[in-house]
Order: structure tokens, then C-alpha cells, then sequence
């Protein structure tokens, strides 16, 4: 036994990256478009969020992969390997995409804060100004685990699910049985779907992570364990998501509109607490995220433009890095702001927008991993390969095909 | 002045105009002058490479210009010990010595001497970034360059897919404080690169400043008799902080690794709770008898085979019981007094005193409020342990100096 538990050991010490960063997918826009597929399509979106995590996974690992083998972060892998145009095109739509990101954190926080019937305008500018000095005064790191246990309420859900007795036989079919319908609304949630699972930030702070920690090659056995256990883990609690909301709001046609709607979802467990509950958890959610994209999207641009860089520096030495991670969070606390926003709704978008933008990530990656100038014997293997380049492929059809439904819905074309 | 970005893709011609390809890359060897010598170009045609030496280059006006048309093209295949000028060097990360930092290249400049064309220095400027980005007809209408010279930047070996002797002596320049800031900023990889090129005392006192993180991955990555060494030449305190950061195995066979004086006093330290006055002390002061003179504890000093710094007062011990404190004599105090002079007439005998097992903040707290630069430690029995000084109860005082650096990346 003993023997064993110590060869267990390694892999259980490299638990950290790849399970934050798939649970981090469960965050305000996660939680919206789980809770928002489960009520307008039952457990009809069901066999994707499977698909979608299979997704995740892959991209995860080759990230994870790339840290290992090239040493160094995806930010600096671009600029090196890339023509700089190539480099500007590719940094800029990952700082669109995690300034929508931020964005839709302090819409959570919105949303947190008024199922608490605390104004907005009372508790963005709060948190925007409290996230800035827990980031500039460096004790970010030692209020993180509130919010990460605060996050945890999220697992409410689970036992919602089962309490809302749904019809566990339909929930396995519809999982393993996919269909693809074509109206807008369905494909753009399907889109969301995957932007907020495989949202770009994940694969960055994944493959930073084991730059950061200076994983080799030959240790990356132990990282690839990280990640599967990460990518199952945050399946499990998207799919129950998904399977309460199908079981509580699908049946009365209800949508979800509002964070109090994705909230009566816990309702089988939590009773009368499931607005506090959810608020909770979302608030952990995205303070948690919060607190950590502005930073680390600095970071990534600062670091490939070669821009002094620091939160400990001042404003007339790094004038850029705290331009930007100042200009990050107000302009994600400031357009959270903006009067009678639908929120969720809006959050959905954002993650539209994220579906949209990833596939230009996810080709940049996957040339990157092919390098063998930078990949040596480690690039992918042969079929694993193609599994990555098909689901680059799909995703950019996906979106392509949304786009193309959107832009025919402008010209009253669309039937749906 | 030569820029590197305006010269690549230049058509490539021979003596008699007829073209070759086009100019793709240029080769460096980083050897022992302060500005390297070009020693051949990259010329690529269509998907084929070839090597041309730097010798036939006749002029870079416009066109690559060669002294002969029968170039004996050979196909180009990378060797150890060169670097690819736009591979290599551009748009990746150099350590600007004087400016105390990473900067990216943005370009590179070159220049003609005596017919022979040499690196002189980076441009990391952001309008060497717009003149790339925008069309090379507007490139002319951005002004202003940054040039770092190349005499003054530390090139990274890790940037080179290939073997590369490359000497990190330049690094020596640079304040441990400073040093140990640019290997917290640069990724694992490199900053094991640039640690594994510093003399054990060198790394010792830069690693003493280094993020807790990133010393213990450092140390865990390195060769654990070198790891035992640096930790030899830290601070013991330091060393016992970073050795606890260390998974318990790995930090008992380095402790192991390390001299037994050393590591006697590392794991005195260990023994102590963290946060504790036991592991903010150091042992690192100056005893002398208490019925001493002046002189003898002045000579006292002086025949210690490494003076503590800073050296603050010495410590007067009852004669008979060399481990019982009498009181302490400021070092002021030693130095305007005659040599002559008894010591007890310059001690002071009313100290406060903290006890190991305090805790840190209450040492500090102490130093603060009865304005001391140091208080003994004394266990139990009164025997004197060692002492804690103001430099480091203000690290316990002040943790947010530990903190500036901040979460780097998404490493929060």
C-alpha cells in the first residue's frame, strides 16, 4: 500500500492549474449560458457540453504540452515564432476577448450583488476599486481561497439536480445522442457554449502555469493527470447545471433571464436560501476571475511588446502596464455600469463573441505545436493531431455558420 | 545606420545582376567580442536555403549585392555555436545590463567596418514596432529608435534552438537585487539558464531575493550538491526559509549535501516555527567576555574570520558561563571609548530580551518601540541563541516589500 500511495504522490502534488483553470470555466458566463442551455433546450444541448469538454481537454493538453517543451508562455511563443503582423492580430483578439471576460465578471458581480438587493452602481465600483488594490498591494493571493471556496456553492447544483428528480433515462440519451438544429438561437448558445468552456484565458494560464513552474517533459505525465481530472471535474458540474435547470424551468418554459432565474434552478436543494446560494457563488466566481484577468492579459501583452512591466512599479515608470490593467477594470466595471442592461443576456453574448474569436487561438496553437523547430519529437502524435485540427475546424464552422445566421437575420432572412 | 528588419527579404544578386533569392536571414557567432561579426547570410529561393559567407557581401543598397556570380550555394543547415539574427535575436527577450531589465528586440543594428558588418545594438523602442506593423512606404514617417548597445545587453542562450557557449559575465554588473528581479520576470527555463552561470556567492546573494516560488523550483531543478552549496553561502535564515519551501526529502538530502557547520546552524533555524523571533535570528555576532577591555573586544572583531554584517554591537558574555548574556556593548560605544577602558563601563547591562519561541512580530515590535538595532534571543536557561536585527524585523514589520513583485502572470 504504501509503495503505491508514494508513487501516487507526484500526481496527486500536480493537482492545481489545469483544475482551477477548467473550473474557472464555471464562472459568471459559464454558469449563465450551463443554466440558459439547460432552460430553453431541456437536456437537448446535453450530448455537446460532453463533446465540449472532450474539447477542452485536448486543447488543455497541448497547451500544458507546449509549456513543458518550449519552456515558455503562449504570449512569447507567438511574438518568437510568428511575423510581428501575424503577433498583433493574434494578441489582439485575445485582449478583445478577455476584456469581455472581465467585462461579464463584474456583470456577475452586478448580478450577485442585486439578487442581495444591493445597487450595481453601489457594488461594481466597489469591487472594481477593491480588485485594484488587492492586485497593486500584492495581497491578492491571500484573500483568493475566499473566493475560491465562496465558488464551491456552485456544487449546489449536483444535489439540485438529483433532488429534481429528472428522467435520468432521457438525460442519458439525449447525452449521448447528438443533433444539431440550425435556428440562431440554438447555434449561438451551442457557440457560447464552447467560448465559455474553452475560453483562451484557460489555455494561457495553463500552459503559464507549467512555464512557471518549470514542468519538463519528462515530469509532464504528471500535468496531463492535472488536466484530465480538470476537464472531467468541470464537466460533471456543467452537465448537473445543465440537468437541474433542464429538470426545474425547462417544463414550464421558463428562460433564463436573470440571475434569479438560473437561481430558482437550486431551489429542490436550497429552499428559500437558493438566491443566497447562488449569489454567493457567483460572487466568489467572479471576484475570483476578477482579480486575476486584468493582471495576467497585462502581463501577457506587456510581456510580448517588451513593455516595462510590474505591479510594484510605479505610474511613471511602467506607465503602460498600469495604463492597461488600470484601463482593464474600469472599462469592465464601467460598461457593467451602463443602464438596463439585460445581464444575462449580455453575458451570453460575450461568450458568443469568445466562440467567435477562438478559433484565431486555437489555429496560432496548433501551428505552434507543430513547430518542430520548437516541438522537436513532441509534437502531436498523427490522429491526435487531426482530433485537434478537426475540432479548430468545427468550431470555426460553428461560428461561421452564426455569423452567417446573424447576418441573414439583419436582412429578415432568417426563418427562425 | 543599418537596421536589420529594412534588410531582410532584399533581393540577392550576383556580380552580373543575375538574382539568387532573397535575403532571409544573417548569421552571428557570439563569441568574445563585445560586437559580433556577421559570418554569412541565409539567402532563401522558393522553399530552398542556402549559406552564402559574409565575405562575398560587396553592398546592402537596395539589393544584396555579391563580389561574385558563381557562388558555390551550399543548402543552409543550422550549426552549434551560431545564431539567426531575425530567428534568434529578434523579437526575443535580451537583459539590458545598464537599464536593469528584459527588453524585447524590436530591431537590430548593424553596421560596416573596415568591410566587415557587425551587431553594435537593439532597438526595443515601440515605434520600431510600428514601422514592422504599418506599410513599409510609412515606415520612414515613424521617427525615434532606443538603441540598447550589444556591449551592454546579455544575450539568452535559450533563445537558440541550438548549443551555444555564451558568457553570462555581464550579469556580474548587475545589483543582486536587480538580478534576482529579472530571474523572478523571466520564464523557469531561463532563469535556471542565467543561475547556473553565476559563481555560487553571486547566485547565493541574489537568490536570497528572489521570490519564495520561484527559489525553491530553482532549487529543486539544480544539481543538489550546487543547490547545497548556494545555500552554504546565504544567510542561514535565508537558507532555512528556502530549504522549508522544499519538498521534506529534497531539502534532507541537500542539508545532507551541505558543510556540517552550515548545516548545523540551518537546521538550529528549522527547528523553530516559522513565523517565529527563533527563525528571524541570526547567529551570525560577536562575543567577547564581559571583564574584558576595549581593546581586547575591538581585537575580538577583528580576528573573526568573517566580520557579521551589519555589525552592530557585540555581545558581553559572563566570564565562567560563556553562554549567559551580560549586556551588550554598542559598537559607538567600543569605538569612542580608550582601549584601555574596562568593558563593563560600556555595557549595557539592561536589555530586553525576546525568547525563541515568540513570535516574530513581537521581536519586531520590540526593536521598534525601544529604538534598537538588535535584541538577543535567549532560550530558556538564559543562554544567548542569537540575536534579531531591525533589517530583518522590518521584512516582518513591512511584508508588503515581500509582496511588491506581485502575482507574475497568472502564477497568483
Amino acid at each position: 500500500m504504501r509503495p503505491r500511495l508514494r508513487r501516487l504522490r507526484p500526481y496527486l502534488l500536480a493537482l492545481g492549474p489545469g483544475l482551477l483553470a477548467a473550473s474557472a470555466g464555471n464562472d459568471a458566463g459559464g454558469i449563465a449560458t450551463y443554466a440558459s442551455a439547460g432552460a430553453s433546450y431541456g437536456y437537448g444541448l446535453l450530448w455537446a457540453m460532453v463533446l465540449v469538454s472532450i474539447f477542452v481537454g485536448v486543447v488543455q493538453e497541448i497547451g500544458a504540452r507546449m509549456g513543458a517543451v518550449t519552456g515558455k508562455g503562449f504570449s512569447d511563443l507567438v511574438r518568437e515564432s510568428f511575423s510581428l503582423r501575424m503577433t498583433a492580430f493574434v494578441l489582439l483578439t485575445l485582449l478583445v476577448a478577455n476584456a469581455g471576460i472581465i467585462f461579464s465578471e463584474f456583470i456577475g458581480i452586478a448580478a450577485a450583488s442585486e439578487l442581495f438587493g444591493v445597487s450595481r452602481y453601489v457594488s461594481v465600483p466597489l469591487a472594481a476599486v477593491l480588485v485594484w488594490l488587492l492586485v497593486v498591494r500584492g495581497s491578492y493571493s491571500r484573500v483568493e481561497k475566499i473566493f475560491l471556496v465562496l465558488s464551491l456553492a456552485f456544487f449546489a447544483y449536483v444535489g439540485a439536480a438529483f433532488l429534481a428528480h429528472p428522467d435520468w433515462h432521457q438525460v442519458l440519451v439525449e447525452t449521448v445522442h447528438p443533433q444539431l438544429h440550425l435556428d440562431a438561437g440554438y447555434l449561438s448558445l451551442l457557440i457560447a457554449l464552447i467560448g465559455t468552456t474553452i475560453s483562451p484565458y484557460m489555455q494561457l494560464y495553463v500552459q503559464s502555469s507549467v512555464v512557471e513552474k518549470g514542468v519538463t517533459p519528462a515530469e509532464y505525465r504528471y500535468t496531463l493527470f492535472d488536466v484530465v481530472v480538470g476537464t472531467v471535474f468541470s464537466g460533471i458540474v456543467a452537465v448537473f447545471i445543465i440537468v437541474a435547470t433542464a429538470a426545474t424551468l425547462h417544463p414550464h418554459g421558463l428562460h433564463v433571464d436573470t440571475a434569479a432565474d438560473a437561481a430558482r434552478a437550486l431551489e429542490p436543494i436550497a429552499g428559500h436560501y437558493a438566491r443566497v446560494l447562488f449569489a454567493l457563488g457567483l460572487l466568489g466566481a467572479s471576484l475570483l476571475a476578477a482579480g486575476v484577468l486584468p493582471l495576467a492579459t497585462t502581463y501577457m501583452m506587456s510581456e510580448a511588446l517588451g513593455i516595462e512591466r510590474g505591479v510594484s512599479r510605479s505610474w511613471s515608470e511602467a506607465p503602460v502596464f498600469m495604463g492597461m490593467f488600470t484601463g482593464l477594470i474600469v472599462l469592465g466595471a464601467g460598461v457593467a455600469l451602463v443602464p438596463g442592461l439585460p445581464l444575462i443576456q449580455v453575458l451570453i453574448g460575450v461568450y458568443v463573441l469568445n466562440g467567435l474569436l477562438l478559433p484565431i487561438q486555437l489555429f496560432a496553437m496548433l501551428r505552434l505545436a507543430n513547430d518542430r523547430q520548437l516541438m522537436g519529437a513532441h509534437v502531436p502524435g498523427r490522429i491526435y493531431n487531426f482530433v485537434a485540427w478537426a475540432i479548430a475546424v468545427l468550431v470555426s464552422l460553428l461560428s461561421l455558420a452564426l455569423l452567417v445566421q446573424t447576418v441573414l437575420g439583419w436582412f429578415g432572412a432568417s426563418k427562425g | 545606420m543599418l537596421f536589420l528588419t529594412s534588410i531582410v527579404d532584399l533581393p540577392v544578386e550576383g556580380k552580373s545582376g543575375d538574382r539568387l533569392g532573397r535575403l532571409y536571414d544573417l548569421i552571428v557567432r557570439l563569441g568574445d567580442e563585445p560586437y559580433p561579426t556577421i559570418t554569412g547570410l541565409v539567402v532563401r529561393d522558393r522553399r530552398r536555403r542556402f549559406f552564402v559567407p559574409a565575405g562575398i557581401l560587396q553592398s546592402l543598397n537596395g539589393t544584396a549585392r555579391l563580389a561574385s556570380s558563381t557562388v558555390d550555394l551550399q543548402p543552409f543547415s543550422r550549426r552549434d555555436g551560431e545564431v539567426l539574427l531575425r530567428q534568434d535575436v529578434l523579437d526575443h527577450q535580451l537583459i539590458d545590463i545598464t537599464g536593469r531589465r528584459i527588453v524585447r528586440v524590436n530591431d537590430v543594428q548593424l553596421t560596416r567596418v573596415d568591410g566587415v558588418y557587425r551587431v553594435v545594438g537593439v532597438d526595443i523602442s515601440p515605434q520600431a514596432l510600428l514601422r514592422r506593423l504599418g506599410p513599409r512606404a510609412l515606415a520612414g514617417r515613424v521617427v525615434g529608435r532606443q538603441i540598447v548597445d550589444w556591449a551592454e545587453v546579455q544575450y539568452l542562450a535559450s533563445a537558440a534552438p541550438v548549443q551555444l557557449k555564451v558568457s553570462y559575465d555581464r550579469l556580474a554588473d548587475l545589483h543582486p537585487v536587480d538580478l534576482a528581479r529579472i530571474v523572478d520576470a523571466l520564464s523557469y527555463r531561463e532563469s535556471a539558464e542565467i543561475v547556473a552561470a553565476l559563481d555560487e556567492e553571486t547566485a547565493a546573494e541574489a537568490l536570497e531575493e528572489v521570490s519564495d516560488a520561484r527559489l525553491a523550483d530553482l532549487l529543486e531543478g539544480m544539481d543538489q550538491e550546487r543547490a547545497a552549496d548556494i545555500l552554504e553561502e546565504m544567510t542561514p535564515g535565508a537558507a532555512a526559509d528556502a530549504l522549508e519551501d522544499l519538498e521534506d526529502d529534497v531539502a534532507e538530502q541537500i542539508i545532507a549535501r551541505m558543510e556540517p557547520e552550515e548545516a548545523a546552524d540551518v537546521q538550529a533555524l528549522l527547528s523553530y516555527d516559522e513565523d517565529s523571533a527563533g527563525r528571524l535570528m541570526t547567529t551570525d555576532y560577536v562575543r567577547v567576555r564581559a571583564d574584558a577591555t576595549v581593546g581586547a573586544a575591538l581585537a575580538a572583531i577583528r580576528a573573526c574570520e568573517e566580520v557579521p554584517d551589519p555589525l552592530l554591537a557585540v555581545y558581553a558574555m559572563t566570564p565562567g558561563d560563556p553562554d549567559r548574556l551580560q549586556g551588550i556593548v554598542r559598537l559607538r560605544n567600543l569605538i569612542v571609548a580608550d582601549p584601555a577602558t574596562p568593558l563593563a563601563e560600556v555595557t549595557d547591562g539592561d536589555v530586553p530580551t525576546v525568547h525563541p519561541e515568540d513570535p516574530a512580530e513581537a521581536a519586531a515590535r520590540l526593536l521598534a518601540e525601544y529604538n534598537l538595532l538588535a535584541v538577543p534571543v535567549l532560550d530558556d536557561a538564559g543562554r544567548l541563541l542569537g540575536i534579531v536585527t531591525v533589517d530583518d524585523a522590518l521584512a516582518v514589520l513591512l511584508p508588503e516589500i515581500w509582496h511588491r513583485r506581485g502575482p507574475r502572470a497568472f502564477a497568483a
